[in-house]
């Protein structure tokens, strides 16, 4: 197993800046999720760094040593594809082999990983069948299996639970948790879901654009997200992001409600800046400054979704469904200055004060 | 949907194609039938059902021509022809499709201009060409030239096949460590298997029906090769139309016998690159 080093990495397709010098340090044993939106260079990313793309610029390296000018044969390490990429005219026995083969691995101990993998994965009984006559679920485990069996330097996943449905994509998940915790392995993820990124990294990579946009662990990403970029992706439902102004005592005004973030924000007087609150953040508070009259609401069970406007600002509430208000109600609002953030003005404003 | 369909346009239809069917089929019915007929009924004029039946064309045509040895000829030949076009077939459509080198795009466009170009017009200096080289009145010769008609619409149309081939099993042969060359012939080539069975019936056809080439490079008579056998029993003052009929049957049936097997793959080889 492989620190992996992405060293100024960028990637242009003709005048198109898709991936624009990323630094990324990954760790031996690190199970580390590159997460965005489509189009952010995620994908790209993962590809440089098995060498399907060669980077416009940047230096590759693994465990220190450069691999960028190398073919992706040369480079020791397994991917598995979003849509599995299984070689269909092979039996599930083959596919597993296939790996071994070209390593020139003796016949018998290819047989033994091939058994050692299957029973590993669960696929003893198809080894003889074919990728077409395999479940979803199964082909991922032959994809997974494809992998692991020649114990690469890491592993390389590019959505590989997109083409799942849910609920087999929560078992999977956690399979591949497991698989990867006990191979004690270096795995790089690329994923657009927010919750794959949460519950399975170590370290997430927000990518937008091009950059990486935030760097951290799940808790940070969430609970101190550098910018409103990041502070909008992650998290379900989305955080509300109120436009204000910074009054003369360093607290925020929004729309004609003052509202204190805990510290007083270092900016001057009248300037604009972005309060991020998380909907599960507002509480219903007669007292509390924020006014919102409620356009909508969404009964989630459990919980109600109530959709609102404070002022010309949209606004979102997430209250337990016994407290919650109804259509039409004007209410006030109130939260907890640890679950403020602030940002600069702008789609990638620059957090500047807030948070835990 | 077809549940809604006006009925009467429904019988329009069907006409209109069973007209262009018997146009089309016509002609093949014709010599067949002529070909159980005696050659002077079949002067006297046509029948639909004939009022004689025989086989005497058959057995004639078989006694006092090499018939056997044209079709072995023949048959040497296009196994050669298809021994050079399917590998250059493979090669070039996979090169065409898959590697990124400048003038691709138009290294394409040659391919198929090529089959615009008039052959007729190389049948000389091809003859004094195979002359200078030995490969005048050789099987191996005469392949080449049908390789050389072959080849481009087989590189075309097996690359309708090789688009359909998902990239990624590609990426994923690489990232198993095989380079390129194992990958093309371990998990592309076994992903175009209909193609290359296309290819190689249309390179047998090729070889089976050209006439031109054959006629002029295969000088012997021993290396004479089915199409040319069957125009010389076209005589000067006189034609065996019964024979030449039953040599028509007999040439023809090989060819249409596997067309018929390869007819879905070839149409989709051939439409594939359309719609995409």
């Amino acid at each position: 197993m492989s620190a992996i080093d992405l060293v100024q990495i960028s990637k242009s397709f003709g005048s198109t800046t898709v991936v624009d010098g990323i630094d990324l340090a990954i760790a031996d044993g690190e199970f580390v999720v590159l997460v965005g939106p489509s189009g952010c260079g995620k994908t790209t990313t993962l590809r440089m760094i098995a060498g399907l793309e060669r980077p416009t610029s940047g230096d590759i390296r693994i465990d220190d040593t450069s691999v960028v000018q190398l073919p992706p044969q040369k480079r020791d390490l397994a991917m598995v594809f979003q849509n599995y990429a299984l070689y269909s005219h092979y039996t599930v026995a083959k596919n597993l082999a296939y790996p071994l083969k070209a390593r020139g691995v003796p016949k018998t101990e290819i047989a033994e990983k091939v058994q050692a993998t299957a029973d590993m994965l669960g696929l003893g009984q198809v080894l003889r069948r074919r990728p077409g006559q395999l479940s979803g679920g199964q082909r991922q485990r032959v994809a997974l299996g494809r992998a692991i069996i020649r114990e690469p330097l890491a592993f390389l996943m590019d959505e590989p639970l997109s083409n799942l449905d849910a609920a087999l994509r929560v078992d999977m998940r956690k399979e591949i948790i497991q698989l990867a915790n006990r191979l004690g392995s270096t795995v790089v993820y690329v994923t657009h879901d927010q919750v794959e990124a949460m519950t399975m990294a170590d370290r997430v990579v927000v990518m937008y654009d091009g950059r990486i946009q935030q760097l951290g662990t799940p808790e940070e990403v969430f609970e101190r997200p550098a910018n409103r970029f990041v502070a909008g992706f992650i998290g379900t439902p989305r955080m509300n992001f109120l436009e204000s102004s910074v009054t003369a005592d360093g607290n925020l005004d929004v729309e004609g409600s003052i509202v204190s973030a805990g510290a007083a924000i270092s900016k001057k007087a009248g300037e604009t800046v972005v309060l991020g609150v998380r909907p599960e953040a507002l509480a219903i508070d007669p007292q509390g400054p924020l006014h919102m009259t409620v356009t909508l609401t969404e009964n989630l069970g459990s919980e109600t979704l109530a959709y609102g406007q404070v002022r010309q600002q949209e606004c979102l509430l997430l209250s337990p469904t016994r407290l919650a208000p109804r259509e039409g109600d004007g209410i006030r609002m109130s939260c907890e200055p640890v679950d403020m953030h602030v940002f600069e003005s702008g789609d990638l404003g620059k957090r500047i004060a807030g948070g835990s | 949907m077809n549940e809604y369909r006006n009925p009467i346009a429904t019988s329009v239809r069907v006409v209109a194609v069973l007209l262009i069917l018997a146009i089309l089929l016509l002609p093949f019915l014709w010599i067949f039938v002529n070909s159980f007929r005696p050659t002077m009924d079949i002067v006297a004029g046509p029948e639909i059902i004939p009022s004689a039946v025989t086989l005497d064309n058959y057995t004639g045509l078989l006694d006092s021509t090499p018939y056997w040895s044209w079709v072995r000829n023949s048959s040497i030949v296009a196994l050669i022809t298809i021994v050079f076009t399917v590998p250059i077939a493979v090669l070039a459509s996979y090169g065409l499709n898959r590697c990124h080198f400048p003038g691709r795009n138009q290294l394409g466009i040659a391919v198929l201009a090529v089959y615009a170009f008039p052959t007729t017009l190389l049948v000389i200096p091809m003859f004094s060409l195979f002359n200078r080289f030995g490969l005048l009145d050789t099987y191996i010769g005469l392949a080449l030239v049908n390789t050389l008609l072959a080849v481009p619409f087989a590189v075309w149309m097996l690359q309708a096949f090789m688009r359909s081939v998902p990239s990624e099993i590609e990426e994923a042969s690489a990232m198993d460590g095989h380079g390129r060359l194992r990958t093309l012939f371990r998990i592309v080539v076994p992903q175009v298997l209909p193609g290359i069975f296309s290819v190689a019936v249309f390179a047998m056809v090729v070889a089976w029906t050209e006439y031109l080439f054959a006629s002029v490079l295969m000088v012997s008579d021993s290396n004479r090769v089915l199409a040319v056998g069957m125009a010389d029993l076209i005589g000067q003052y006189r034609v065996d139309w019964g024979r030449l009929m039953a040599g028509a049957v007999m040439t023809a049936a090989p060819v249409v016998l596997l067309f018929s097997i390869t007819a879905r793959w070839f149409l989709r080889g051939v439409s594939a690159g359309a719609l995409d």
